[in-house]
């Protein structure tokens, strides 16, 4: 996968990085998760050997999420925590033309509203886990009444950010081609900038920030 | 007994705080006694732990007349039908058995502790060691060779005694009737009916560390009732939706008018 001449630069490499930290201690959570918590699902637990060491994993796979999960907060919640009104909703309105046809989508920043959803999903869940999982960790520390709603909060974590994950996992691949380049080399085509994240192409090349592979940094010039 | 629900009915009223069960336990089960302190109390261990599924809890009580009287409660697992911790456990270590006693698989436990934070009777005890978590499993071993439990068996004064579920009950409730006053039995009506079921010679709130109101709590309950299978509805859901998406809706059309070629997701 190396990138074309003319294709944009959409994230640097401590941003994909922090992406697959949290995307891989995420994965290794949820598989892990879902062995302990289903007893159909007890053997995940097999090629480590046991539920026991499963736990381990679980616990320390978390200790990698948490650093994730800050830098990732830090990133990109100014792109993608916060809401942009009106224009959030008549995408909102229309699914951004994911669900059935729409001739012209509204245009979108870098993170459509479903992209946000996601991000607040995971980051407001993301730190509910990690509390509740540490209450988790050190029970016998707490009331039994504190633990008993930690894991019902960490069960109820699991439920909103699978789909939030899956989705994400599909739209990032297959469900958008073009995408996945922009957590592997960060460089997406012009195209695909056109069509996923326009209003945000627009102002980073007014702003003359725009990285395009195989040019030199910052050619734009205002007129 | 084999192949029956069997129940342990503690009369407390018969009680003599003899501790033999206690003692019994431990040799049975081969739990060390370790040192502890004095506390100003008779009860000791001050507490059930890891090495100690049986207690028999001593406890000063002056009832409404003026009159001071010496309660013992043997205290240790309950055995619920309706039992929080086999709800909880991930691993399967904890069970039900053909008894309809709850038996433990030590081989089996994770020490993840949730067992502790689910059970009413806060009975369940984490050993540091050896990474498990311990209780009383009704000597589900001397049960299966038709022996009675090491704490029955050493009972003196036959304020323990196993036997059929409905015929402990009604024996419950017979001595009930004999000692009349605010004398009671615990535990047939709720967590589905415990396994152990006491004869109380007091109201149950006059006890240590005897809830009123057993049940399995309500956070476990939605927890394991409700968010499971909502979980596994949703994740099916969304796995089959996304496939389903891909074949009617289609990938989305992201490229241009031939500027760029690359278009591959994961090449």
């Amino acid at each position: 996968m190396i990138p074309q001449k003319g294709m944009i630069k959409v994230s640097d490499a401590f941003e994909r990085i922090v992406h697959w930290c949290l995307a891989i201690s995420c994965i290794i959570l949820m598989i892990s998760g879902l062995g302990m918590m289903f007893h159909s699902f007890n053997f995940l637990a097999i090629p480590v050997g046991g539920l026991k060491n499963l736990k381990l994993v679980h616990n320390f796979s978390g200790l990698i999420f948490i650093p994730s999960l800050f830098f990732g907060i830090l990133i990109w919640w100014k792109e993608a925590g916060v809401f942009d009104f009106p224009d959030d909703i008549e995408w909102v309105k229309c699914a951004g033309g994911y669900l059935w046809h729409v001739d012209n989508p509204p245009e979108t920043g870098k993170y459509n509203p479903g992209q946000k959803a996601f991000f607040l999903a995971v980051a407001i869940f993301g730190i509910i886990m990690i509390i509740s999982g540490i209450i988790m960790w050190f029970s016998l520390s707490f009331s039994a009444g504190t633990v008993r709603v930690m894991y019902f909060l960490h069960a109820l974590g699991f439920l909103v950010i699978f789909p939030f994950f899956f989705i994400h996992l599909y739209l990032g691949t297959i469900g958008v081609p073009g995408s996945f380049p922009a957590v592997v080399t960060g460089y997406v085509s012009r195209s695909w900038c056109e069509k996923q994240c326009s209003k945000w192409l627009r102002e980073i090349e007014e702003e003359g920030k725009l990285e395009v592979f195989g040019e030199e940094k910052t050619v734009v010039e205002h007129h | 007994m084999k192949g029956s629900e069997i129940v342990q009915l503690i009369d407390t009223t018969l009680c003599t705080a003899c501790r033999g069960c206690q003692v019994a336990c431990k040799q049975w089960n081969e739990n060390p006694g370790l040192r502890t302190k004095n506390w100003g109390s008779y009860q000791n261990p001050p507490d059930l732990g890891w090495n100690t599924w049986t207690l028999v809890r001593f406890q000063e009580y002056v009832d409404s007349k003026g009159t001071l009287k010496w309660l013992f409660r043997k205290d240790g697992c309950m055995h619920c039908t309706d039992a929080a911790c086999v709800k909880v456990c991930p691993s399967g270590a904890l069970y039900h058995t053909e008894f309809g006693t709850v038996g433990l698989n030590s081989s089996l436990c994770i020490g993840c502790k949730e067992c502790i934070a689910a059970c009413p009777f806060d009975v369940p005890r984490y050993h540091q060691e050896t990474d498990k978590v311990l209780k009383c499993d009704f000597c589900y071993n001397r049960l299966k060779g038709n022996e009675l439990p090491a704490c029955v068996k050493s009972c003196p004064t036959g304020a323990l005694s196993i036997g059929r579920k409905d015929a402990m009950i009604e024996k419950a409730y017979r001595r009930v009737k004999q000692l009349g006053g605010d004398a009671n039995v615990y535990g047939d009506k709720f967590v589905g009916g415990t396994h152990l079921i006491y004869v109380l010679g007091e109201k149950p709130e006059v006890y240590d560390k005897l809830p009123t109101r057993p049940a399995v709590p309500l956070t476990i309950i939605a927890w394991k009732d409700w968010l499971k299978p909502l979980s596994l509805i949703a994740s099916g859901g969304v796995v089959v939706g996304a496939f389903l998406h891909y074949l009617t809706h289609g990938p989305k059309d992201t490229g241009g008018d031939g500027d760029q070629t690359d278009q591959g997701g994961g090449k």
